[in-house]
């Protein structure tokens, strides 16, 4: 057996459809031609999968359940002894969808969470999504599946998480994932619009903190760093090609669901590639790869096998090259660019750049 | 609020997956966004944990199976055990 890394998780993007335009949006804000993955061709995308060692599968999107053949996607993956989860808005989740998803094998739901109340929730999701969680949790936890919820983080709401972690758990929430907004695709065109404060950062690590504590045992509350207001990167998917695969709605496979927007990237896709090729010998893949590829202060540093010079995506983003060490950690040459976005937080009041929904052509139509 | 002691019977939670990882051959537990690597003895007490048996009924099956004292082994059970509820993959009925 080769001695490589293996992928534990894939994230398949079944599509790129979704109703909700929330600003913090990571899909890529111009999706290239081609059309959706067919359910035969997830299908093959899974058994390979799990043949390659993946244990879990994210079903996700955009909006996964825009995909009316969701329940033979699951199926396939369960059939492949993949553990089943949906990340999904909930809209479109009802009693008998839920029912019929769990027969076919699922086994996990994650469902997010704009705000604490409809009128900030709705504004934020730019739709009325709100309403639909009451029922879309209670579906989940009906059909016995096992709930979890996530928050994304931002200025607008980042006041009221004392509201959403109680609305989290009242809503029978095992688990609440709380993420500071990662700045890429969307978000990365709304960050001065959604940066908190450093002030209103620690107020709501304080928050969490405290709901770890006080939920333990009934709801696993995780917390993700907002990373501009750290002083070392976070270690981006456990280092790059080691653990995680995302395939996008048109079969493209990257490292992580933001690679796309690495400029030079080229990824393959498992319409014309095996996925353990792509894995193994594919450039895409081996590009960053351990610690040959580091520039200086990287190389050198005692920390870069805990934290792996970083996110190859932010670096791109903010360095204007994907190779630099990722500019939030204070040895970068390039950290002076996170200052000045952290000098400008709290000020921007323009409107919210809306998601829209790219051009692919849809393998099934819901709406 | 825990429900663990020798006579309550634990099975595990219909969103914990108990299985082999094709990859390395050795257990593991797989449970929403997450999974547990196992060593020979927790995949042992797991596997045992099917609602039918209690604690103490799981850890006499283990003496007799490992050769040894269940009042040794009631404790390691009980631990192992304790840890799993606490993430909420283990559910206990009296």
């Amino acid at each position: 057996m080769s001695a490589g890394p293996r992928p534990y998780a894939l994230l398949a993007e079944l599509t790129y459809r979704c109703p909700l335009h929330c600003p913090y949006c990571s899909n890529p804000t111009q999706a290239a031609g081609g059309s959706e993955l067919t359910a035969e061709e997830w299908a093959e995308v899974f058994r390979q999968a799990a043949a390659l060692g993946v244990l879990h599968v994210g079903l996700s999107g955009g909006e996964p359940l825009a995909r009316p053949d969701l329940d033979s996607l699951v199926a396939a993956a369960r059939s492949h002894g993949l553990y089943t989860n949906l990340i999904t808005s909930g809209l479109g989740l009802t009693e008998t969808r839920a029912a019929r998803l769990r027969d076919a094998g699922l086994q996990s739901v994650q469902i997010s969470l704009q705000a604490h109340e409809e009128k900030l929730a709705d504004t934020i999701a730019g739709t009325r999504a709100h309403r639909h969680k009451e029922a879309a949790t209670a579906a989940v936890r009906q059909a016995g599946l096992a709930l979890s919820m996530n928050i994304v983080v931002h200025r607008s709401n980042i006041g009221y998480l004392p509201e959403m972690i109680a609305l989290a758990a009242s809503l029978g929430a095992e688990r609440l994932e709380i993420a500071n907004v990662q700045y890429y695709g969307w978000a990365a065109l709304n960050r001065d619009r959604l940066l908190p404060t450093r002030e209103q950062v620690q107020k709501a690590r304080e928050t969490a903190l405290e709901a770890i504590r006080r939920y333990q045992g009934q709801m696993a509350v995780l917390y993700v760093l907002p990373d501009f207001y750290e002083s070392r990167p976070k270690p981006c998917m456990q280092g790059w090609g080691m653990r995680y695969l995302t395939v996008r709605p048109t079969g493209e496979v990257l490292p992580c669901p933001t690679a796309g927007s690495i400029p030079d990237l080229k990824p393959e896709s498992v319409r014309e590639r095996s996925l353990a090729w792509i894995w193994n010998e594919s450039a895409a893949f081996n590009r960053f790869r351990g610690t040959d590829w580091m520039p200086d202060p990287c190389k050198s540093c005692d920390l870069r096998e805990t934290d792996f010079g970083g996110c190859r995506c932010q670096a791109a983003l903010l360095a204007g090259d994907a190779a630099a060490s990722d500019p939030v950690c204070t040895l970068s040459p390039h950290r002076a660019v996170v200052d000045g976005i952290l000098a400008r937080a709290g000020w921007d009041e323009s409107p919210w750049i809306r998601r829209e929904h790219p051009a692919v052509a849809a393998a099934g139509q819901v709406w | 609020m825990s429900l663990l002691n020798g006579h309550s019977h634990p099975r595990l939670a219909a969103k914990a997956d108990l299985r082999m990882d094709p990859v390395t051959g050795q257990p593991v537990l797989l449970y929403p966004e997450g999974l547990l690597q196992l060593n020979d003895s927790a995949h042992a007490i797991l596997l045992l944990c099917d609602g039918s048996r209690s604690v103490s009924g799981i850890a006499m099956e283990l003496a007799e199976q490992f050769e040894c004292e269940p009042g040794e082994l009631e404790a390691d059970v009980q631990e192992c055990l304790q840890g799993l509820h606490q993430r909420q993959l283990l559910v206990f009925t009296p």
